[in-house]
């Protein structure tokens, strides 16, 4: 004990050279350290790595149940990396630091109407940095796509201190390998990101909710194909559990003139199914953000087919849970209780169907794996792993078949 | 020319009929669209299926044979350049569609199927495949998703890679391996994100799942005449700034007007630059936006503006602005088209940076761009029988390469770099990004087969370290030199 702390003094010691001491703190033998920018971390980076120190990346720390345990013995915090770097409004393109809440971003760029067009998780507290790593999303991915389709460029820090930039600042550009999509969900395995350049969108100038509340899944399922191969051009659609009945709302954003028109399609078209909406407020596209609050349960990212939604909306509510499904085919889902074998027989039906489960959350007393079997691709990603992090110390273990 | 043995083999993978090694027949592979590198290959393989492509590149992985793959050969900078000593994997019989999905918005097809016809596949039922690269009607899915191909309309709906789910690829190791899912975020690392657009240096696609977009209920096309390209290109900034999203935005000038008058007749003004903006969406959306939109020009100086609304009007319009490369063979005998990008507010110092530059070689330089997302097309005119002038043209297209870069932008939009553009990636990126990006062609490609000598601005192989420069191992043998 008495050498693991003399240890851990000595490295903090070195550390605090690289980020100043203040900046190095030590908890049960854990040490935190928190870079001021690109040049500190790679510094942090290749100490870690010459001395063989797994690292742990932590933004806002929302997310940190994700994924497999890491007992790391650096925790790199990028809570000082926290700023707007630049804001071409009128190329619509921003870079901003990893350690930078949403919120922070959002409330800067929304000066100039614009917005990186993605709705993550907990966005008061989140990082830009954390949302990449977990690739995480909302219902906006109907109209936006996801970040691989608004993350332009990255500056990226690897294991052994390696500076690399990827893409650059402007929207269109296929000269060389998209890095940055190989870092976008890969919970911090292969690198760390220092700072990130988005392609923005202009706000809606108006938006307006819709739900519709059925006790019978099918017609909502059937309602929500409907309106994907309409041309009413809604913002978001997702369907969700709400006690014993189930909702779908729709989101419309555009101008006031055209959200007009739109609604009305809308209603002529819930009226020909014989279904009634009713206008809704905006807190309806948190839902799933409360799926996290109760650690007795499972709480699941799933992925299926637009075609898929009702039934395995169905599936999960005769299971006793909560959902809330997008309709580009992503669940968030939430099932009290701690039976393992629910989940992987659940995984097993997704799978079949041509999705994926990967559990975000699961009780103390539970054990599941929470990935699932990797694809015939996973010895090539260790492959890719080995490349960029060859002693393994970057989050070791937390991704993917343990990578 | 390969050994009677490995001949053997490869005949055993695809049969007599599926190999050519006459040399006339190799000439039709020699080349892509860019025409002025030219290389004739040991032999070119025509597969029918997965299996027989898998088999290929098992010989090749044995017996480290060099490959590329090859789709209609459209493609702008070499990609599909043959290797003296190695295999072209030709597409051309694997052209199924094998799977379309409508409610779920997907269709599956082989690497061979023409871009067009998935859009011809699915128009039916009143969708789209939105990537639509000027050469839509010849070229490939499989080369779109090497060079992740944009188009005109990709400022709104995305390049290639945004439309791509799922693939089934064999690696250059000879594995065949699923990347991505008809599903979205399939665990594990985004494999397909950094595959699409790894211009064949990564593997070879065998089916591509790919998402399809609703039709949008009104299109609309605004032609707008001005005086100059800065008051076309103001507009461009200013209907963004009004948070208007068009479908496509472009700008050609006075020369590639000229030229494509001359080529498809498509009526246009004669004027010194021509904005074509397409708006789509819901009737009601297309028409308010597209009075904003021609205001904005007017604002801007547009003497003369014409709304394309009928289907023909609008193929009429966008058939001068696609057919704009091939026309610049009206102006003069041989010309380069470059493919660089600036963020979109440095369009008017570019062009002037151009016209200097064009000006002090005597070369004549057209310009056509996707103007919206800042991907400029200019297109140096010459005469490659004047002696020393291709060089000339050469160098000043470079030069034009180099002023994107310093402007914040890059060397290419959506030609990739294949063999061209391959030094002027030294110019972009720095050693240890070029080094980060050759980790993962280490991963992928080991022995350095796929597509090999494309894409870095030189040979390396696995294992070489950051640093000066150092000699690569044939260098060093005296086998070989490099520039």
């Amino acid at each position: 004990m008495i050498e693991q702390l003399s240890n851990s003094q000595m490295l903090s010691a070195h550390l605090g050279t690289i980020v100043g001491s203040e900046y190095v703190t030590i908890a049960n033998g854990m040490i935190a350290v928190a870079p001021a920018d690109t040049a500190q971390t790679a510094a942090v980076l290749r100490f870690a790595n010459d001395n063989r120190l797994s690292v742990s990346p932590v933004g806002g720390g929302t997310k940190k149940g994700w994924g497999n345990p890491v007992n790391s013995k650096i925790a790199l915090h990028t809570h000082r990396m926290n700023a707007l770097l630049e804001h071409t409004w009128q190329d619509m393109t921003c870079t901003v630091q990893a350690g930078c809440t949403w919120s922070s971003m959002r409330k800067a760029l929304a000066r100039h109407g614009q917005f990186v067009a993605l709705d993550p998780l907990w966005p008061d507290r989140g990082t830009v940095g954390g949302v990449m790593a977990t690739n995480d999303s909302g219902a906006l991915r109907l109209k936006y796509g996801g970040l691989r389709d608004l993350i332009i460029g990255m500056t990226v820090v690897l294991a052994d201190g390696t500076v690399a930039r990827t893409g650059g600042k402007v929207v269109k550009n296929v000269a060389g390998y998209d890095l940055h999509k190989l870092m976008i969900g890969a919970f911090g395995t292969l690198g760390l990101a220092t700072e990130i350049t988005f392609r923005l969108h202009s706000l809606s100038v108006s938006s307006q909710s819709f739900t519709i509340v059925s006790p019978m899944v099918e017609p909502l399922g059937c309602f929500l194909l409907q309106l994907l191969d309409s041309h009413l051009g809604a913002q978001s659609i997702q369907l969700r559990t709400v006690g014993d009945s189930f909702g779908l709302d729709i989101q419309l954003g555009a101008l006031p003139e055209v959200i007009k028109g739109q609604s009305a399609l809308l209603l002529e078209m819930s009226q020909r199914v014989k279904l009634s909406v009713e206008k809704a407020s905006i807190e309806v596209w948190s839902n799933r953000d409360f799926f996290f609050a109760d650690a007795n349960g499972f709480t699941i990212k799933a992925t299926m087919l637009p075609s898929d939604i009702a039934r395995f909306t169905a599936i999960i509510h005769n299971l006793g849970g909560s959902a809330v499904t997008q309709a580009t085919g992503m669940m968030t889902a939430f099932l009290p209780g701690g039976k393992e074998e629910t989940i992987l027989k659940l995984r097993q039906e997704f799978a079949s169907s041509g999705g994926s489960l990967v559990v975000l959350q699961q009780p103390a007393n539970a054990d599941v794996d929470l990935w699932g079997l990797p694809p015939n691709s996973f010895p090539l990603m260790q492959k890719i792993k080995q490349q960029f992090d060859p002693n393994r110390i970057l989050n070791p273990g937390r991704f993917l078949g343990g990578i | 020319m390969f050994s009677s043995a490995i001949l053997a083999e490869l005949i055993s993978a695809v049969g007599a009929d599926g190999i050519i090694v006459e040399k006339n027949q190799l000439q039709t592979y020699e080349c892509d669209g860019l025409a002025a590198l030219r290389t004739i290959p040991a032999a070119v393989m025509l597969p029918r299926s997965t299996t027989e492509v898998q088999a290929i590149v098992k010989i090749c992985v044995r017996h480290q044979i060099p490959f590329v793959a090859r789709g209609a050969g459209t493609g702008l900078s070499g990609g599909a350049l043959p290797d003296a000593a190695g295999i072209v994997i030709s597409f051309s019989r694997m052209t199924r569609i094998l799977d379309v999905d409508i409610p779920n918005q997907r269709i599956t097809v082989e690497p061979g199927v023409i871009n067009n016809h998935v859009t011809q596949r699915v128009a039916p039922h009143g969708y789209f495949y939105a990537p639509d690269p000027s050469s839509q009607t010849v070229c490939t899915i499989g080369g779109n998703v090497a060079e992740n191909s944009g188009g005109a309309h990709c400022l709104k709906y995305g390049f290639t890679t945004t439309h791509v789910l799922g693939l089934e690829v064999v690696l250059p190791t000879g594995e065949l391996v699923s990347f991505g899912a008809s599903t979205l975020d399939a665990p594990g690392y985004d494999l397909a994100g950094v595959f699409v657009g790894s211009e064949g240096t990564l593997g070879v696609a065998t089916s591509v799942t790919l998402r399809i977009v609703k039709k949008p209920e009104t299109v609309q096309v605004l032609l707008a005449a001005f005086d100059s390209i800065a008051a076309a290109g103001q507009t461009v900034s200013d209907i963004i700034a009004a948070a208007i999203l068009p479908a496509a935005m472009e700008i050609m000038d006075r020369l590639s007007i000229h030229a494509a008058e001359a080529s498809v007749h498509p009526n246009y003004p004669d004027a010194e630059a021509l904005l074509l903006v397409e708006v789509d969406g819901s009737a009601i959306e297309v028409e308010t936006q597209m009075q904003q939109v021609r205001s904005l020009c007017k604002t801007n100086g547009a003497w003369e503006d014409r709304l394309a609304q009928s289907e023909r009007e609008r193929m009429l319009v966008w058939k001068g602005r696609k057919a704009a490369f091939a026309a610049a063979g009206r102006i003069a005998p041989n010309y380069i088209v470059q493919d660089g990008v600036i963020p979109r507010t440095k369009l008017p110092v570019i062009l002037e940076e151009i016209s200097r530059m064009a000006e002090e070689t005597g070369l004549l330089v057209s310009n056509v761009f996707h103007a919206g997302d800042g991907n400029l097309h200019p297109i140096v005119l010459y005469n490659a029988s004047i002696p020393g002038q291709e060089e000339i043209a050469v160098d000043l297209s470079m030069r034009i390469l180099h002023r994107c870069v310093d402007h914040g932008g890059s060397i290419t939009g959506e030609h990739g770099v294949g063999k061209e553009k391959q030094q002027a990636m030294g110019y972009m990126y720095s050693e240890p990004d070029l080094d980060t990006m050759q980790r993962v062609r280490c991963a992928f490609d080991p022995q350095h087969i796929a597509n090999p000598d494309k894409l870095f601005p030189r040979p390396r192989l696995c294992g070489e370290k950051t640093g000066p420069y150092q000699l690569h191992p044939l260098e060093r043998e005296g086998t070989a030199e490099f520039f």
